[in-house]
């Protein structure tokens, strides 16, 4: 059991941005269709802009006004998929026996855009970069909390999907447009206090449908509990007053 | 700059996504690396890449002679119209 505090957050889907989009998504959620936007992030100079991917970019957009310029936070990275964009490229570059972009290749890995967080916003603290399965934002908060547990007095969490390739049909289910929602938690901090629980799971496995990050954004809203079952595996998200 | 040098630049700018550039932005005879245009080692495998892709030049990376090869797009044209297959398009 895992309690925390949501001191602060952000999150990000096409034509889905700021915190009044987001209540009115809460109140009446409707489809999203992934045109391929992304935000602009003119904050970051175009010469390190140039390697931002699209899912890098929706992690800064959101991650970014959660860190201050003078303090140190802990960074913890979680998507299930990754790039499978720039994975996807260079696929196809093997099949036809073409070279590797080495820019493309270092950026694939899963660590990278914490190792762009890390260079952009000078934090030379922890940083974790995981990918689960369907319950990837928990463990993204287990490990958050693990950090909090170590004496970092905020840590921000990040979850981020891209909408793949029309090749990953029937592979990947569970991303029916690009998202991200970017935390920043404590254990002391003044933010609504949530409480993670984790049992077992005796019935079935629900479908994938709406990603679940995106209920739990709708929980912050309504103050509701959540339940998320995946496998064996039973998280409950529970608001504590 | 000549058609050579604008081809190259254009390469550059492509390939190294600084859409922020224009082909005129880029002087024949600017530094491309550090203090210059601000490359760095990744750009330079990936132009490596780019230009063995267009002209069909092979750049050892312990050449010796790559860091002089690439300091500018003066001296990649150079270097392309010494190897003589800058007719590649």
């Amino acid at each position: 059991m895992i309690d925390l505090h949501i001191d602060a957050w952000r999150a990000w889907a096409p034509g889905i941005d700021d915190a009044a989009d987001w209540a009115a998504w809460a109140a009446a959620p409707h489809p999203v269709v992934d045109r391929g936007e992304q935000p602009a992030c003119d904050f970051v100079p175009a010469m390190q802009r140039r390697r931002l991917s699209r899912l890098a970019r929706i992690v800064m957009h959101t991650a970014w006004p959660l860190c201050g310029d003078d303090e140190q936070v802990p960074f913890v990275f979680a998507s299930r998929h990754g790039e499978t964009t720039h994975t996807f490229a260079m696929l196809d570059d093997i099949g036809r026996e073409a070279p590797l972009s080495p820019t493309r290749f270092g950026l694939s890995v899963h660590n990278a855009i914490a190792g762009q967080w890390s260079i952009l916003r000078g934090q030379r603290g922890e940083s974790v970069a995981i990918a689960g399965e369907a319950d990837t934002f928990e463990h993204a908060v287990v490990e958050a909390t693990a950090l909090l547990g170590e004496g970092a007095s905020a840590a921000i969490v990040v979850v981020a999907e891209e909408l793949p390739a029309k090749a990953y049909d029937g592979w990947i289910d569970d991303v029916p447009f690009s998202y991200t929602l970017a935390l920043r938690v404590s254990l002391a901090g003044g933010g609504p206090r949530w409480r993670l629980s984790l049992g077992e799971n005796t019935g079935a496995t629900p479908a994938a449908g709406e990603p679940h990050a995106l209920r739990f954004i709708r929980a912050l809203h309504h103050g509701a509990t959540l339940d998320h079952p995946w496998k064996t595996r039973r998280w409950t998200w529970q608001p504590i007053a | 700059m000549n058609d050579l040098e604008r081809d190259i630049a254009r390469l550059i700018i492509e390939t190294l996504a600084l859409e922020h550039l224009g082909v005129d932005d880029i002087a024949p005879d600017q530094p491309l690396f550090g203090q210059g245009l601000g490359l760095d080692s990744v750009d330079a495998l990936e132009l490596a890449l780019a230009l063995q892709n267009r002209y069909g030049l092979k750049i050892a990376s312990d050449s010796r002679d790559a860091r002089r090869h690439f300091e500018t797009v003066r001296s990649l044209a150079l270097y392309v119209q010494a190897s003589g297959s800058a007719c590649a398009s």
